[in-house]
């Protein structure tokens, strides 16, 4: 007789999903909550320390009242780590779309999502659509991992940090600091037109467009501000000698910090980096672990 | 605990002379109804303002507030204002009388000269829009509700949070 293995089924996949992507979106990390206290206990700016406790304080009120953090409540990113002795139903992957749907419809989410064809949605002439839940997920990142769990994360992308961020080559000279320096340059400039400042870098270093933006994904959902290497650190301290400082109003805290994540790399004179200014109440995330 | 400096309480429509005294890095608390806009609704009045066709709105922008945002269930809180769809409407809206401009981000030198020229302000304010969410006393739509949670929004609201970035010519984004 053929033993069939214990199953999650697609329900409690859409189930948990909800929760995680209503924890990311309303949910500021112990992490993040910790770097405001120590950036405003460092600076010297009214203004600048004022804003600071007023990311504090969101953050409180967010949390209690799971009332989305930013009015801007992201575009769903998704990363699907699979256990390689997991046994997945089937819809497994419909069942993440299903709770994204859901935990939009229950934060809510911002309804931004835009109605029409290829030209009516570049354009916007259609208008949008009322319903949070039409926003659909970023192409999901499957990998996989050991044991029989299904591992979700779901990142909530803003917009801001949309426009300044930057996927481009990089000449590498045989010096990872001349790559992270080319990269904090184009990141100097924009960290005062973003606004949303303090950011939190997110870096990703690979072999092509897609991979090293996939990368950078992976830095926010496995970064911490607890933990920085000698190399984040350097890449946190350049941005904050601009003095851009919180909301732009001049001050220590630029950045709180930086994720960084290297991936595999080509025989050749070339990386390929993604860098992404995450916003002040960015990286929003939370992770969910099923098992059956 | 950053006690901000001195706070300019201020409540729409606002006066001329309210605006004389407001210096960049002041803080300010907003009270009273302002409007919401970003980049769909703001190209189009800017439009109705050229082609002479404002008065068709019914909405009165003299001592008037502009808060770059959207609103919907998620709430409400700053866009970049540098977009080029909304700081480019910066001029048009100082002069038929916006005095106050509120977003978030850097504005070209252009704008902070046409912000001087106009008696018009830009201020910023932190995208915390939970905390935010009980300073709204109430919310209608003014003008474009095909444009959904960017239509042209009238909110009350009551000692909003905000400090200036850019006035008379003066801005906190020159190095």
């Amino acid at each position: 007789m053929r033993i069939i293995p214990p199953m999650i089924t697609q329900k409690e996949i859409a189930n948990a999903v909800k929760d995680c992507l209503v924890k990311a979106g309303t949910t500021s990390r112990k992490d993040q909550l910790e770097a405001y206290e120590t950036a405003a206990q460092k600076e010297t700016s009214r203004n600048a320390g004022w804003v600071l406790e007023k990311l504090f304080e969101n953050a409180q009120i967010a949390k209690k009242n799971l009332f989305p953090l930013c009015d801007d409540s992201g575009i769903p990113h998704v990363i699907a780590e699979i256990g390689n002795d997991a046994v997945l139903p089937a819809g497994w992957l419909s069942g993440i779309y299903e709770g994204i749907s859901e935990g939009l419809r229950q934060m809510p989410g911002r309804p931004m999502a835009v109605r029409g064809n290829d030209v009516e949605r570049v354009e916007q002439s259609r208008g949008l659509f009322k319903d949070p839940a039409k926003l659909s997920p970023a192409p999901v990142i499957v990998k996989p991992i050991p044991g029989n769990a299904l591992k979700v994360t779901i990142l909530l992308l803003g917009g801001g940090p949309e426009i300044r961020a930057k996927t481009y080559r990089i000449f590498h000279k045989r010096s990872m600091e001349n790559v992270l320096k080319e990269a904090s340059g184009w990141m100097a400039s924009e960290a005062r037109n973003l606004g949303c400042t303090p950011c939190t870098l997110a870096i990703g270093i690979g072999r092509t467009h897609m991979e090293a933006s996939a990368l950078m994904l992976e830095a926010m959902k496995k970064g911490t501000l607890r933990r920085q290497n000698r190399w984040e650190e350097k890449v946190t301290n350049w941005i904050n000698e601009e003095n851009v400082g919180p909301l732009g109003l001049g001050g220590k805290t630029t950045v709180l910090g930086t994720f960084i994540n290297v991936g595999p790399t080509r025989a050749s004179g070339v990386r390929i980096v993604s860098i992404r200014p995450c916003c002040c109440v960015e990286p929003r995330k939370a992770t969910v672990t099923l098992k059956p | 605990m950053h006690k901000p400096n001195r706070i300019h309480k201020i409540s729409t429509p606002i006066t001329a002379s309210e605006i004389r005294n407001l210096r960049p890095g002041d803080p300010l608390e907003i009270t009273g109804k302002i409007f919401c806009g970003r980049d769909a609704v703001l190209p189009k009045i800017v439009t109705l303002i050229e082609t002479g066709e404002l008065d068709k709105l019914g909405v009165d922008f003299q001592g008037s507030v502009i808060f770059h945002t959207a609103v919907s269930p998620a709430g409400i809180g700053p866009t970049t204002s540098n977009k080029i769809e909304i700081e480019s409407s910066i001029p048009m809206l100082s002069k038929i009388g916006v005095r106050i401009h509120l977003g978030k981000g850097s504005v070209g030198p252009d704008t902070v000269k046409a912000l001087k020229r106009y008696h018009s302000v830009f201020a910023i304010t932190p995208p915390v829009s939970a905390l935010f969410s009980d300073k709204i006393v109430s919310r209608r739509i003014a003008a474009f509700p095909e444009e959904g949670m960017e239509a042209l929004y009238e909110i009350a609201v009551k000692d909003f949070p905000a400090i200036i970035a850019s006035a008379h010519g003066e801005t906190i984004f020159s190095k």
